[in-house]
């Protein structure tokens, strides 16, 4: 029935990977001369006492995202505000004139949301992805389309630089203050998507186990077991309460790491390649691009499957006790 | 001594990722193993791969971010 608007979306591809493949080159070809440029000045800038300093200026990616606007506004976050509004124009137009087939914008993005959903069904369970999808699904493809913005040429190499020099005007200088940077690569917002799902975890929890079923499901002894035993189990269980409260407690903090730290140590990583050998600068860091791209999917997807299997321990109990004829779901 | 306590400094984050790896490595090599036997669970395993991966490399994490 829709083979024509898979050939469609084939096409789209083909001509997606190819531009590019064209600004990956822009971007290489303008990044190795800076790269060079900012060796020099970070070894003459720091003296031989503060070695990390001096690492992280020739790296040239602080790990506190820059302030550019006032004090308030940094980099990071003009670029999740233009990712955001990114994906809202392009789902809003894509959807302006819907279709009954799809072709084109549409198609890619009932695919895309199409996919999300059976993923996500197969985890959840058909009745939890009903109301938890939209959270999921908008994890996903936020952080995917952050982390790809983040690899795009502009991206770290245009902005302000204090080694500006008005006799060379056209000359490439190490940027200190880029315009923009890869959103996932600021901690804030990596552990405000954490907390946000936190709070909703708490939520979801509520309203599927109530009050006391949450604290039963944490604290309470599993299985059967009779006489002494069960006075035993019930302490045991009790103590297994406590470590699950602080791996629960862990979870934001893991979270947000873990996604912070995978970007930007690829972004760190690129830099440092770009530095490795000087006159290579523009070779050297392309097979590291592609395996950006695939880490940006890739934690993306851990980000969305860990929220949605945090998700899914807390409210599978009710589920598997409520109603005995669907057992299958639960696993 | 300087150089000393920055090699100790920077060793905890090496031992962390040492484990990690060889940790992702045990369920990367589990998980091509179940595949294998079982293709039809493809998916399944793939999804528990890749969340035990996750999990096992976020201890790198809190070595680079937490220990000093």
């Amino acid at each position: 029935m829709k083979p024509s608007s898979f050939s469609t979306l084939g096409k789209n591809h083909g001509s997606l990977a190819a531009v590019f493949v064209v600004l990956l080159g822009m971007v290489l070809a303008f990044a190795a001369p800076e790269a060079f440029a900012s060796d020099h000045a970070g070894s003459a800038a720091t003296g031989h006492g503060a070695a990390p300093a001096a690492h992280a200026e020739e790296h040239g990616l602080p790990t506190a995202a820059p302030k550019i606007w006032g004090g308030v506004i940094n980099n990071s976050m003009i670029v999740t505000w233009v990712v955001a509004l990114l994906i809202i124009w392009g789902a809003r137009a894509a959807m302006r004139n819907a279709k009954a087939v799809p072709s084109g914008g549409q198609n890619f993005w009932e695919f895309v949301v199409e996919g999300l959903e059976n993923f996500l069904g197969g985890i959840l369970g058909p009745k939890l992805v009903k109301h938890m999808f939209w959270f999921f699904a908008t994890i996903f493809i936020f952080i995917v389309a952050t982390n790809w913005f983040g690899l795009l040429p502009g991206v770290g190499t245009i902005g302000w630089s204090s080694h500006y020099d008005p006799s060379a005007p056209h000359a490439f200088t190490h940027v200190e203050r880029p315009l923009l940077r890869g959103g996932n690569a600021d901690l804030n917002m990596t552990s405000a998507m954490a907390l946000t799902f936190f709070v909703w975890w708490i939520i979801w929890a509520l309203k599927e186990n109530g009050p006391v079923g949450v604290v039963k499901h944490i604290f309470a002894p599993k299985g059967e077991s009779q006489g002494f035993m069960k006075v035993f189990m019930i302490v045991i269980f009790a103590m297994v309460g406590v470590l699950e409260l602080i791996s629960i407690a862990f979870r934001p903090v893991s979270l947000s790491f873990r996604l912070f730290g995978n970007i930007f140590a690829g972004e760190t990583t690129l830099e440092s390649m770009q530095q490795l050998v000087p006159s290579l600068g523009w070779l050297i860091p392309v097979p590291f691009y592609f395996l950006e791209l695939l880490v940006g999917l890739v934690q993306a997807l851990v980000f969305m499957l860990l929220t949605s299997v945090f998700t899914l321990l807390i409210c599978e109990h009710h589920e598997e006790h409520g109603e005995h004829g669907d057992e299958g779901h639960a696993h | 001594m300087n150089i000393l306590a920055e090699l100790a400094g920077n060793f905890h984050i090496g031992l962390a990722a040492l484990g990690a790896a060889i940790g992702v490595g045990l369920i990367g090599s589990k998980a091509a193993e179940a595949t294998g036997r079982n293709p039809g669970a493809a998916g399944d395993i793939r999804n528990i791969a890749i969340i035990l991966a996750a999990l096992a490399e976020g201890i790198v994490f809190f070595a680079i971010y937490l220990a000093k």
